[in-house]
């Protein structure tokens, strides 16, 4: 008997060793991605024990901060719709989007300074807080861009063309981005022979609107047909195929054929320069130009500013669209890379044909120009500051591209100069100050054209350079151009 | 010194629950004689019945108390850190178990005399079953409590207690028939009727009626012992596979007539990896064990500390699922403690088995043994998902008196066992 005792006794003492290995098992082997399994509330709890950081514009005013009211800590938004897409949101059901998603590490103080802090505060019983951040938007420029729009769809970019500083980032439509988790209704429906009542939330509503899209962030995401601010990248690609291009004079008959293809103008505009080309915004001279160039030529001088080539065909339009990563992602231009016929070329040069660009891409294109040919990379957050003062991180502008030469800038800036003075753009004049642009009229399947504005402030020294985009809003040179001068107007004032 | 091993290893257990308690006030704050109290008293009250067991010279497995002490007091720590009302009600229960320990250890001796009063004890126990089928209440799906309006009380916690005790006896006199075999069925050398008759009768009614009370755990826990008994007495594998073969095909009617056991199994082949995609309904269903998962995967090697977890999550965690919450909190160094203190228990167990002077207590010692090593395997295996789960409490740690008071006593009866093989000489 003593023997079966033994026997029964190594049995049991192998199922306990069973159960020490497997349970190592699940620890190393399956802990990690159970704790980052979406259904674990642990870390949603872990957040709540932490005030998030604030979130503060280039001026210290309040974009976002944790309120308490009543007992419940909130996530506040002061301006609301106008910093919607670029701040996000933060939500225990949709998780975080925008700057609140890129920001989380600071803003909840998750890296190794902010975990012993952690644990200081834990054994003090003190209320823990995450690191503040200072973005370089300035609140007031980008509430202004918010109202001018006036509810067009659209999006509008402003940036520091020296440094690269994101001034505004406005989206439209919005959202309000304290409302995405508020049960708006109930609907009633069936499951598995039972009655359920679903909640609807604030967040099922927007996302089911697919047309207006207002989650979609259109200044940094939005890929629309440039029209005629394209004109730049086709005019500094040929600048900088030869300086004495400058010079040249273009004769306009009121369009142009290529290949049997006919390229309509607005007007006859008889003989003129490289100046009324762009202040006039001819489609002759600048399909020309294009022709002048070939597809190479003008590929290169897209891919300068930050354009891709993308093979449509194999793609189709939008899919395998390329991302530009960084603080604030975004669409960079692209372009087809198979070869371009002669028709093709033509409209590609003066920005139809299969050309897309977002909103941000353009406002590279402008800054790049203002700053001498040298894009900067596009810098949303200013400084990371923790609760003691200490500076955590600081922004250091970065070279993107050197898009074209000095000189090329020069003369280019002269030509948008003189679009702003006595051209298509002159809605966007800033008394005393020189300013310096282009407008467009992006054909497109959905309607009137997308008016566009691409330009920067003062002509001599920039500070600020914009895009405009309005959806099916008609000409630039209506609406999209004096919005943009009111920009100016705000910022430099 | 008599008992010098033991005290020594209870003040070192001590140093255990000291800790714990200062962390828990820490972690709580609220009275500091609360804490006070928590971190001595039932430490004091150990002493007290090894210093008890000194005087009566007491001769026992010196290994035993503290091992009780150490699970015990892991399990007021936690409790204290779950809600502190468990922790009071657990440390009045914890008073009455060694108390009962004590009595049991004085006035329980002569398990001779006892064995032969098997077919009482078989009667009272299946009565103890039947009695709350009829005035029992439900707790957590299992109708297996009275309501004794001041505390709740589980009849079968104490009823296996009688069952190993009936299993002894029968088998202990029995043993010679069962192990030959007077008849042969299907090739198979079988005793006859009237041997195993009274043995799977009493077998089948302890079963049925746990199958009323739909407590699957504890169903599992006494089979799983008569098995270890049959295997000890006998040693012949072909009752084991016999009695497996019945299980299996217990388990597989159990499956087909009973939706709570086909959810339990279909919980159980879930894959770690696919909550992600559960539908709401399976998520619903599975979800204490997904917590259970969540809390011991949060552990990590040394556990988020005492207090810092979010064991809470976790429905029932002060009963079934303590251990993830412990997991959670001391990490899998502790839940590995855990683990080992059981391992040891019931290797003492064992050898108190080896050590006794005869076949009933031999039978008795590795019935009880394997008792409080199957319900301490079952539910850790359970709150792991390494076996399908059913609910039943881990010995000493969890919150409940019955079970807490019961295993005292078989702790009790173990000791007597060894006090009798070590005070006669063998």
């Amino acid at each position: 008997m003593d023997g079966n005792i033994r026997k029964l006794g190594y049995f049991f003492i192998a199922l306990f060793g069973v159960l020490a290995l497997y349970l190592g098992y699940l620890n190393a082997v399956l802990g990690p991605g159970l704790s980052t399994d979406p259904r674990n509330r642990r870390l949603a709890a872990a957040e709540e024990a932490v005030i998030r950081g604030t979130i503060y514009d280039r001026r210290g005013e309040v974009l976002a901060e944790d309120r308490e009211t009543g007992g419940v800590r909130q996530r506040v938004y002061p301006l609301g719709k106008a910093t919607a897409h670029v701040l996000g949101f933060v939500s225990p059901r949709y998780g975080r989007t925008g700057l609140e998603s890129a920001l989380d590490g600071h803003l909840l103080a998750l890296d190794g300074a902010g975990r012993i802090q952690a644990f200081v505060d834990r054994v003090l019983g003190r209320q823990r807080r995450g690191y503040d951040v200072w973005l370089s938007i300035d609140g007031r420029l980008q509430e202004r861009a918010w109202k001018l729009m006036d509810g067009r769809a659209g999006a509008v970019v402003a940036l520091d063309p020296r440094t690269g500083a994101v001034l505004a980032l406005v989206s439209s439509p919005s959202f309000d981005p304290a409302s995405v988790d508020a049960v708006v209704r109930t609907e009633a429906g069936v499951q598995n022979g039972k009655r359920v009542e679903y909640n609807i939330t604030g967040h099922d509503v927007l996302k089911a609107q697919t047309g207006a899209a207002p989650l979609l962030n259109r200044a940094a995401r939005g890929i629309y047909t440039p029209g005629s601010v394209f004109k730049i990248i086709t005019g500094a690609g040929l600048l900088e195929s030869g300086p004495q291009n400058y010079g040249r004079i273009y004769q306009c008959n009121g369009g142009i054929t290529v290949e049997g293809f006919e390229l309509k103008d607005f007007g006859v505009h008889g003989k003129i320069g490289f100046n009324d080309a762009v202040a006039l915004s001819c489609n002759a001279a600048f399909a020309g130009m294009g022709l002048e160039l070939g597809g190479e030529g003008l590929k290169k001088a897209a891919a300068s500013f930050g354009f891709q080539l993308l093979e449509y065909d194999r793609y189709g339009r939008y899919g395998g669209y390329p991302v530009t990563g960084g603080e604030v992602p975004f669409n960079p231009g692209i372009m087809p890379s198979n070869r371009m016929d002669g028709p093709e070329l033509a409209s590609t040069a003066i920005g139809q044909g299969r050309v897309l660009v977002s909103p941000m891409q353009m406002a590279l294109l402008a800054a790049g120009v203002a700053n001498g040919g040298v894009v900067m990379k596009p810098l949303v957050i200013d400084r990371v500051v923790a609760r003691n003062g200490m500076m955590l991180k600081r922004m250091a502008p970065e070279e993107l591209y050197k898009a074209v030469s000095p000189e090329t800038a020069r003369a280019l800036t002269a030509a948008l100069e003189e679009a702003v003075k006595r051209g298509t753009g002159t809605l966007a004049a800033l008394p005393g100050t020189r300013v310096a642009g282009k407008t467009g009229s992006a054909q497109n399947p959905h309607g009137r054209t997308h008016a566009w504005f691409v330009g920067f402030a003062p002509a001599a020294g920039p500070r600020i350079a914009v895009a405009v985009v309005l959806e099916n809003a008609g000409p630039g040179a209506g609406l999209a151009a004096p919005l943009a001068g009111e920009l100016f107007r705000e910022y430099l004032k | 010194m008599n008992r010098g091993s033991e005290i020594k290893l209870l003040l070192l257990a001590w140093v255990f629950l000291a800790s714990g308690a200062a962390a828990g006030h820490l972690w709580r704050g609220g009275d500091l004689r609360t804490a006070f109290i928590g971190a001595v008293a039932p430490a004091l009250a150990f002493l007290l019945v090894a210093i008890m067991w000194h005087f009566f010279k007491f001769r026992a497995d010196q290994f035993m108390l503290p091992l009780v002490a150490m699970l015990s007091y892991t399990g007021l720590v936690f409790l204290y850190r779950l809600h502190p009302d468990y922790a009071y009600r657990q440390f009045i229960w914890l008073l009455a178990g060694l108390l009962l320990l004590f009595l049991t250890t004085r006035l329980f001796t002569d398990y001779r005399r006892l064995s032969e009063y098997k077919y009482v004890y078989g009667l009272l126990g299946a009565l103890a079953l039947i009695v709350p089928i009829f005035f029992g209440i439900e707790q957590g799906g299992a109708r297996s409590w009275l309501d004794f309006k001041l505390f709740h009380l589980q009849p079968s916690e104490f009823v296996k207690i009688l069952v190993v005790l009936f299993l002894a006896s029968f088998m202990s006199e029995n043993r010679l028939l069962l192990t030959r075999g007077t008849e042969s069925v299907l090739g198979l050398a079988m005793p006859g009727p009237g041997v195993w008759a009274p043995l799977l009768g009493m077998w089948g009614v302890s079963l049925i009626l746990l199958v009323f009370q739909r407590d699957l755990g504890t169903a599992l826990i006494y089979y799983g012992a008569f098995l270890a008994m049959v295997y000890v007495a006998t040693a012949r594998m072909a009752y084991i596979a016999l009695g497996l073969g019945l299980f299996t095909a217990g388990g597989a009617l159990g499956y087909v007539f009973f939706e709570h056991v086909r959810q339990r199994v279909g919980i159980w082949l879930l894959s770690p990896y696919e909550f992600v995609v559960l539908g709401e309904k399976e998520y619903d269903q599975a979800y204490q064990i997904i917590q259970s998962l969540f809390a011991i995967g949060a552990g990590g090697l040394t556990g988020a500390g005492l207090g810092a977890g979010y064991p809470g999550f976790i429905p029932a965690v002060h009963t079934d699922f303590i251990f993830a919450a412990v997991t959670e909190e001391i990490g899998l160094m502790g839940g590995l403690g855990i683990i080992s203190l059981y391992m040891i228990l019931v290797y003492r167990g064992f050898k108190v088995a080896l050590e006794a002077g005869d076949d009933f207590l031999k039978l008795l010692a590795s019935g009880l043994t394997a008792l409080m090593g199957l319900q301490a395997f079952i539910i850790v295996a359970g709150v792991t998902k390494l076996l399908p789960l059913t609910g039943v409490t881990l010995p000493f740690i969890s919150y409940g008196g019955s079970s807490l008071v019961a295993n005292f006593i078989i702790i009790g009866m173990l000791m007597n066992i060894s006090h009798g093989a070590r005070s006669h000489g063998r």
